[in-house]
């Protein structure tokens, strides 16, 4: 027995000793490593960020509503809303707390910084999108403007974090945040009302008089140079182009709009089934969905089941004179119509 | 919205960018419709310019009549497994007659003649020992052992790739690595690896999937290369063949080795499946296979090719490690400080290391010296032992790498160094899990450009082989402890 | 020589002032890694991965670069040269790619490579056979360079799968020429070297098709920046395409301009005097 003693008792330490030490996340090195700077920073920030979402939702964010968003103690909230305060990030107006122009622009990075590295996250790791959101709160905190701005060039300026917010740009400035204008909807397209523009204030009226509101579906008809026909609530509605472009909105996706009609994918084609392709499921992102375009993956395109390997998968598809085989899930994420041979 | 306005006249291409930037904004993300109106508008011009001839009403392509058969589920796997095990033993049947005629002129011939040239020219013994026991024996060694499968194997397996043949293999294997995060191309590398793991580095260039490429680099070393498999057949024939009556040690023997390399394949599999979900779940995945028209290879072309770019490519890599590896092997036998050598030194320090994990000194010394290659470990483990029990008879002195004419004297050589079953079966694990050879470690360098990773490819396994061999040594301690 | 391709000519006139013809970009190759020192002319080879790209290239340039029957087997850039006439051509071997949208790395390569370094003529390689996701690839090249030959290659493959292809005309859709070939065989290949060599010397000028569906918005935001770039450099040769990547947000291309490496591009419009100049341009569908 005194081999069993000499080996394996000290081994079985070092490796518990090494475990209490560095346990990702939770061993004694990773919790040191933050500092208590850094969690006051980092508290701030998020108190920052939880002001300007009230701003746009137009909410009235208060040292409560710190509290409550944070889960910290009020105590720990007002000191919070003291500091920024004291920063010139905020004022307080009554018990509303408003963000000045520099804590707003500061806030705008932090978000800057968040939705670019969720962009990161889906377009150059490999990381699960679950993943993604609580990546990004930590990330978001540690990148400095010109880190941000170099992440962005890398990753081609883009306009959209992977869940189709919008990325503020080093300015402040983002892409529409109130969806599309209706005009900008092909025909057969359907969208869902996010604003309206009450300017001009007459055809805002003419609007809300035909029962126009946010959070309708329509329907783009058709449109000409002087007229704009949809459908709304199961009414066809004819309205001036000028009046229309009042009216923006969240397009549908094709999935969002077929799974009301039962779309299938292509994951439903068995060979020598043929399709064509309606679109790409927004789930398909980053390498993925490039990958797909530049085989050719493309709305309109034919496609046929071609044979299925003996494992069960995956599936080879002629596409475009050529074959190429796709896993289920991939197969998934291409919305289909069948087409007769 | 703001837009740039621009005065006449000065415009700067800072301007520009600015319009330009802010009119983004407004346009939004059009990229995917540009890919989708280039391609109608090639789908047009296609049209406009092919004929294609009217569908016979049977309609099946030659293509496709080849594809039918070989991926179905009948036929696919057996057909597969019938065209590998003609590779394998093409190559094995093919190689074993100029393996031994490269050693008989290599080391029967030349290498006595250096001697003599050297003797003639009034060489010290010691740069002789050095250029022509040390260098020149590990090089001709390296290269009668590994060339004539390579260049067997190699125009085989290329053949097979030009036809259009591989893909489809990798199509029938696919679900079978995406089980374990793996992409189905790795099927190839992993068989390209029980040929030559240097050479398999390099043909993970074909899976476009940063991490499925990683993985399959990574975990390669677990194929049973060409260089290992005679150690696991020599150790398996003197240690656990003799287990058995005379009439099965054939067959236990093979199925020793044969059950080491499915444990390669499991542990594969297994450190695959594990990588994808740990150190790697952050490297970009994608899967696409595309599966090519079956082309007529040009065998002349291909052989020629195939010979060129990868057996006389790995080759050399192996040579440029060779000849310092067999320097320092005839260095450390030779060197003698305080009337012993500086390899007895490094053994007796290894042997505590090399006891607890059921190997001993030696062992490890040799897989050190001899990381060029595997196949020169077996000479220099029978060379060191020979050197450190100063056994009389055997061996050609210190630092000159020999085989043994028999097994039997293989194994009298390994008896006066200790070795047990548990030696046995240890070592024929640790060949299996160690570090790949430098050959490998530096050609995965060069393909992956990283560091970090061929460390990792490196280490990775190391490591596990000493707690595999750690384990097994403990519980065969434990056992004969119990029931001894 | 017949080439294949030929439309009406317009006599007389030949690229200003030049006596070599060569239309690349010295500096710029050089930072891209090419020595032109010893050659007159640089040749591009362009296509689609598993297209035949590199038999073409060994075809041309004498030298056994292998390369299996996979997808994307190149990795790394290879060149070679060839003589022809009394020119020297060296030819650049662009990693195989879908597309040049620049999503990936051997996209970006190409796409940098063909967009600065400007060579004298880039051999776009087709598979006969799989014609339109082919020209998905020869249709962007043709938005960065005019200076563009077709080599439409497998053609005995597309034969035994029982295609024909009217190359005459694809030719007027592109306004290139296009050589059928069968690198394998070396069959076209004497036709190709004589295209190539007519393109380099400014004997076929090349008006290649550029039509492209866009949406209203997106046409207005092009036409304005376009007209930008049309006044800041009034002979960038691909201003449409600069305007749509500039829209797109395209790093590589905005530091180009930033660093003032995209005024370095324009290139002066070649007419003047010369003898047998062949003109191609793209017919509307």
């Amino acid at each position: 027995m005194g081999e069993v003693i000499t080996f394996w008792v000290p081994w079985t330490l070092i490796m518990l000793a090494l475990a209490v030490l560095f346990w990702p996340g939770r061993g004694l090195f990773w919790r040191q490593r933050r500092s208590k700077e850094e969690r006051e920073r980092i508290q701030v920030e998020d108190a920052l960020k939880y002001l300007y979402f009230c701003e746009r939702e137009q909410r009235r964010p208060t040292v409560a509503g710190i509290a409550g968003r944070m889960q910290v103690s009020e105590n720990r909230a007002a000191h919070i809303s003291q500091e920024l305060q004291e920063m010139g990030f905020a004022v307080m107006q009554g018990d509303v707390i408003k963000l000045t122009g520099d804590g707003r622009a500061y806030a705008l990075h932090i978000v800057r910084a968040h939705r670019l590295w969720e962009r990161h996250l889906a377009d150059e790791t490999g990381y699960a999108e679950r993943e993604w959101h609580a990546r990004a709160e930590q990330a978001e905190h540690s990148l400095t403007p010109e880190e941000a701005d170099a992440l962005a060039a890398r990753l081609r300026n883009p306009l959209r974090d992977p869940h189709g917010d919008p990325i503020p740009t080093a300015t402040g400035e983002m892409v529409n945040e109130h969806g599309q204008l209706v005009t900008a909807l092909e025909p057969g397209r359907s969208g869902r009302i996010l604003h309206l523009e009450d300017e001009p204030e007459g055809l805002y009226a003419q609007l809300v008089a035909e029962g126009f509101y946010p959070g309708m579906i329509i329907e783009m008809v058709d449109q000409s140079s002087d007229r704009v026909r949809v459908w709304a609530d199961g009414n066809e509605v004819v309205l001036a182009p000028l009046t229309a472009s009042l009216i923006s909105v969240q397009p549908m996706s094709m999935r969002e709009e077929l799974i009301v009609e039962g779309a299938e994918t292509l994951a439903d084609l068995e060979p020598p089934e043929m399709g064509r392709i309606i679109s790409l499921s927004p789930r398909c992102r980053g390498v993925e969905r490039r990958r797909f375009l530049d085989l050719g993956f493309v709305p309109g395109t034919e496609i046929a089941a071609e044979m299925i390997s003996p494992g069960g998968e995956p599936t080879a598809y002629r596409v475009r004179d050529t074959l190429i085989a796709l896993r289920k899930n991939q197969a998934g994420m291409i919305l289909v119509e069948r087409v007769e041979g | 919205m703001t837009t740039a306005t621009i005065s006449q006249g000065n415009l700067t291409p800072q301007d520009v960018l600015e319009q330009a930037a802010s009119l983004r904004l407004r346009v939004g993300d059009f990229h995917e419709k540009l890919v989708e109106s280039n391609y109608a508008e090639a789908a047009d011009i296609a049209d406009s310019v092919v004929t294609r001839p009217e569908r016979p009403a049977h309609g099946l392509s030659l293509d496709q009549r080849i594809d039918r058969l070989v991926t179905s589920r009948l036929w696919g796997f057996p057909l597969m497994i019938l065209l590998f095990a003609i590779v394998f033993w093409i190559t094995i049947s093919g190689a074993n007659i100029p393996s031994s005629m490269l050693m008989n002129v290599l080391i029967g011939r030349i290498y006595p003649l250096l001697h003599v040239g050297a003797d003639a020219i009034h060489l010290p013994w010691w740069l002789s020992g050095l250029l022509i026991d040390g260098m020149y024996l590990a090089t001709a060694w390296v290269i009668s052992v590994m060339l004539p499968p390579m260049a067997i194997f190699f125009p085989l397996f290329t053949l097979l790739e030009d036809f259009g043949y591989l893909p489809r293999v990798a199509f029938n294997l696919d679900n079978v690595f995406r089980k374990s995060g793996a992409h189905g191309k790795q099927a190839l590398s992993m068989m390209m690896g029980f040929g030559c793991n240097a050479a398999a580095m390099v043909s993970t260039r074909v899976i476009d999937s940063p991490r499925e490429r990683l993985i399959a680099m990574i975990t390669n070393n677990f194929a049973l290369c060409n260089g290992r498999w005679p150690t696991q057949i020599l150790i398996a024939t003197l240690f656990i063949g003799s287990l058995v009556p005379a009439y099965l040690a054939g067959i236990v023997s093979a199925l020793a080795v044969v059950g080491i390399a499915m444990l390669g394949v499991l542990l594969t599999f297994a450190v695959s499946w594990a990588l994808s979900r740990t150190l790697l779940q952050g490297e970009v995945s994608t899967f696409s296979l595309e599966l090519p028209p079956y082309r007529p290879p040009r065998v002349w072309q291909t052989i020629y090719t195939s010979i060129i770019d990868r057996t006389l490519f790995v080759l050399w890599r192996a040579v440029v490690f060779a000849l310092p590896a067999g320097a320092v092997i005839w260095l450390v036998s030779n060197i003698q400080i305080g009337g012993e050598s500086i390899a007895a030194y490094f053994i007796n320090w290894l042997n505590p290391l090399g006891l607890l994990i059921g190997l001993n000194g030696v062992i490890l010394l040799a897989y050190v010296v001899a990381i060029p290659a595997n196949e020169i470990v077996i000479p220099t483990i029978l060379m060191l032992t020979v050197l450190t029990t100063g056994i009389s008879g055997m061996g050609a002195g210190a630092g000159v790498m020999f085989e043994a004419n028999s097994p039997a004297g293989a194994m009298a050589i390994f008896q006066a160094g200790g070795w047990t079953l548990l030696t046995g079966v240890n070592l024929m694990l640790f060949s299996l899990i160690h570090n790949p050879c430098s050959t490998t470690i530096y050609t995965m360098y060069t393909e992956s450009g990283s560091r970090k990773w061929t460390a990792v490819a490196a280490l990775l396994p190391l490591a596990m082989g000493f707690v595999v061999t750690f384990m097994v040594a403990q519980a065969w301690r434990l056992g004969a402890m119990i029931f001894g | 020589m017949d080439t294949v391709t030929v439309e009406p000519i317009e006599p007389g006139r030949m690229a200003a002032g030049c006596e070599s013809c060569a239309a690349h970009n010295a500096a710029n190759l050089r930072r891209l890694g090419v020595d032109m020192s010893d050659w007159d002319y640089v040749v591009a080879l362009a296509g689609n991965p598993n297209v035949g790209k590199s038999t073409v290239f060994n075809a041309l340039t004498g030298l056994r670069q292998h390369t299996g029957n996979w997808p994307g087997k190149t990795v790394t850039r290879a060149e070679g040269g060839f003589e022809y006439g009394d020119a020297r051509f060296k030819l650049v071997d662009l990693p195989g790619a879908y597309s040049l949208l620049a999503t990936s790395l051997d996209e970006e390569v190409a796409r940098d490579f063909i967009l600065f370094g400007q060579p004298d003529v880039t051999i776009v390689v087709v598979d006969a056979s799989r014609l339109e996701r082919n020209l998905n690839l020869a249709l962007q090249v043709l938005e960065i360079t005019d200076r563009v030959v077709v080599c439409l290659n497998l053609i005995d493959e597309a034969k035994r799968h029982g295609l024909t292809i009217d190359e005459r005309h694809l030719a007027r859709r592109l306004g290139v020429p296009v050589v059928p070939t069968a690198a394998r065989t070396r069959q076209g290949l004497d036709e190709l070297l004589q295209t190539v060599s007519d393109v380099a010397t400014g004997k076929i000028i090349c008006k290649p098709h550029r039509a492209r569906h866009e949406s209203p918005d997106l046409k207005a935001a092009a036409d304005e920046v376009e007209a930008d770039l049309h006044r800041l450099y009034p002979n960038l040769p691909n201003a449409r395409w600069v305007a749509l990547r500039l829209l797109d947000g395209d790093e590589a291309i905005i530091q180009a301009m930033q660093r003032g490496e995209l005024g370095d591009l324009t290139r002066s419009a070649p007419d003047s005097e010369a003898v047998n100049v062949i003109r191609l341009e793209a017919a509307p569908a």
